[in-house]
């Protein structure tokens, strides 16, 4: 069997001129919860919906949970629970409806695990779903994804409109009930502390390509932010360094590992370091992705420096 | 199960329609029967010589049942129209159809499913029609005028045609109203282009061919060819072009 719940090489998804995934390569452990990051309009969704056979890539290869996209779709979406970005279901069917509707697609399909959800989530089953408030329509969509026994979630933006209670329930669901059994959940989301708490790996997109894939403890580990002055600032390359900001005098630096060497080599080009940092996901995420204002010409401000 | 999606949505629309085919059938009928006997009781009073034809009731009757085959062409139109246009393809402007083709099946499944509910609802409707009249057309037809109880096959036929454009175009603009504004353009290019091409370039074979295709609802000619294999085919083929079509256009448009 393979190890990859999601893999995919060079796929690429083009919409005329515009490359709204541009030879992404991804590599979805089996069993993790892996946190798929990227700003508004990077390729997150395009991805998704590719790998789930809603657009047809232009280019690459990709295989879910084992088989291509391009020619075993029924068996991937009939192991695979989605729950799409716009929460839109059925607007005529009551949420008991919409899990009438459902089962019959899915030979796994648990009914005590409707029951429970139903429950847990407070979801009213009785009235129809355009009548429901946008939270309780998200429940609805994580109520006929998680109770179709798949083998991987993809959750696209997954808590909209939920309270911090419900977040909260979904969360340790996801995590007690199935990572625990080995399933895979895909979670592409802007909520970076909800994809911090639950992720073991995460991948930040850009502009279609992966910027980076790694493991969460391996950013908890080894990435640091070193923060230094100088007068004028020297020019630095290392392929440990993510990525720098800059304002006035001072500089930061993300560095992937060996922030400790890179530090001395700063101090070495007549830096002085201020602080070495751990960091957060979410000052990884800003590092890579930020776009930089340019300052205005005579005053000071943060300027692009490259790396 | 998207068979059970399909009726839940259409149901109470399709119940309104059974019930509205089968009073207009009842009024059609009570009307014919009531003209033929009127006309009968007219021509024994003033014994008018006009009316001194061997089988003046049934000609009334008969006459008078062109209206009903009229009624029901109405019939078939309005509910192939109706039900095409609230099928799969309004899934894309409900923003549902993430959801639909994200189910574990083929996309042509949803399509034929689709095709089965609608066409079963749409030969029920224009038989709804029909039903009220069942005993004046069984009088009629063991009169011996001809197959009149034939032209109920080429009417469902006529109907799944139109339920097929009406599907497919929905498909395609997206949703109900974009749709039925396809269709409609369709059918009206259909019935004035040849007229047209007539009138200003006198060129007729458009016409031709549009009365051929149309042969077994004229009043002109009906009941004595009820039954026309040939157009029946006709339509029967161009149903299964446009299921066809639908097919090939959901397998290929992008969500």
């Amino acid at each position: 069997m393979n190890d990859l719940a999601i893999h995919t090489q060079g796929l690429a998804k083009f919409f005329g001129k515009t490359r709204a995934v541009d030879g992404l390569d991804l590599n979805v452990p089996r069993g993790s919860v892996y946190g798929f990051l990227g700003r508004n309009g990077a390729g997150k969704t395009t991805t998704v919906k590719t790998l789930l056979g809603l657009l047809r890539p232009t280019a690459g290869s990709a295989q879910v949970l084992g088989y291509d996209i391009r020619r075993d779709l029924v068996a991937i979406l009939e192991r695979t629970g989605f729950v799409p970005e716009n929460k839109t279901l059925f607007d005529s069917l009551t949420p008991a409806q919409l899990v009438r509707f459902n089962q019959g697609y899915f030979p796994k399909w648990s009914s005590e695990l409707v029951e429970r959800y139903a429950d847990l989530l407070e979801i009213p089953m009785q009235v129809p779903f355009a009548k429901l408030s946008l939270g309780n329509k998200t429940k609805v969509c994580h109520l006929l994804a998680l109770c179709q026994g798949a083998e991987l979630l993809i959750l696209d933006e997954p808590s909209v409109g939920l309270d911090p209670v419900i977040t909260d329930l979904l969360l340790r669901l996801l995590v007690e009930d199935h990572v625990s059994e080995g399933k895979t959940v895909f979670l592409s989301s802007h909520q970076l502390t909800e994809v911090e708490r639950i992720a073991d790996w995460v991948g930040i997109i850009e502009k279609g390509k992966i910027l980076l894939e790694t493991r969460l403890e391996d950013i908890r580990q080894n990435y640091r932010l070193i923060r230094a002055a100088a007068e004028t600032a020297p020019a630095v390359s290392s392929p440990d360094l993510v990525a720098v900001q800059s304002s006035d005098n001072f500089r930061t630096y993300l560095v992937a590992r060996a922030a400790e060497d890179f530090a001395a080599m700063l101090r070495a080009k007549g830096m002085t370091i201020l602080e070495i940092l751990p960091v957060s996901l979410e000052e990884v995420f800003l590092g890579l992705t930020r776009k930089e204002v340019p300052c205005i010409p005579g005053k000071p401000g943060t300027i692009p420096v490259p790396a | 199960m998207y068979p059970w999606k399909a009726w839940h949505d259409s149901r109470s629309r399709v119940v309104v329609y059974i019930l509205a085919a089968l009073c207009v059938g009842a009024l059609s009928g009570m009307d014919v029967v009531a003209d033929a006997n009127w006309h009968a009781y007219w021509r024994t009073y003033f014994k008018p010589r006009v009316f001194y034809n061997f089988n003046f009731y049934m000609d009334v009757t008969l006459w008078k049942l062109r209206e009903s085959v009229y009624y029901g062409q109405i019939a078939a139109l309005l509910a192939g129209l109706s039900l095409g246009a609230s099928s799969t393809g309004r899934e894309y402007g409900a923003g549902t159809m993430n959801f639909v083709l994200t189910r574990p099946s083929r996309r042509w499944n949803f399509v034929l499913t689709d095709w089965k509910v609608g066409l079963a609802a749409m030969v029920i409707i224009v038989s709804g029609l029909a039903f009220p009249l069942l005993p004046v057309l069984c009088w009629v037809h063991a009169q011996g005028p001809g197959n009149i109880l034939g032209c109920l096959p080429s009417l469902w036929v006529l109907g799944a045609a139109i339920y097929g454009l009406s599907h497919f175009t929905t498909l395609v603009g997206g949703s109900a109203p974009k749709g039925l504004i396809l269709s409609a353009a369709t059918l009206l290019t259909y019935s004035f282009l040849p007229t047209a091409l007539l009138e200003w370039w006198h060129v007729d074979m458009l016409v031709r061919a549009t009365d051929w295709t149309l042969r077994p609802f004229e009043s002109g000619s009906w009941p004595l060819s009820p039954f026309d294999w040939s157009v029946t085919a006709f339509w029967l083929a161009v149903a299964a072009g446009f299921l066809g079509a639908s097919l090939a256009w959901i397998k290929w448009r992008e969500v």
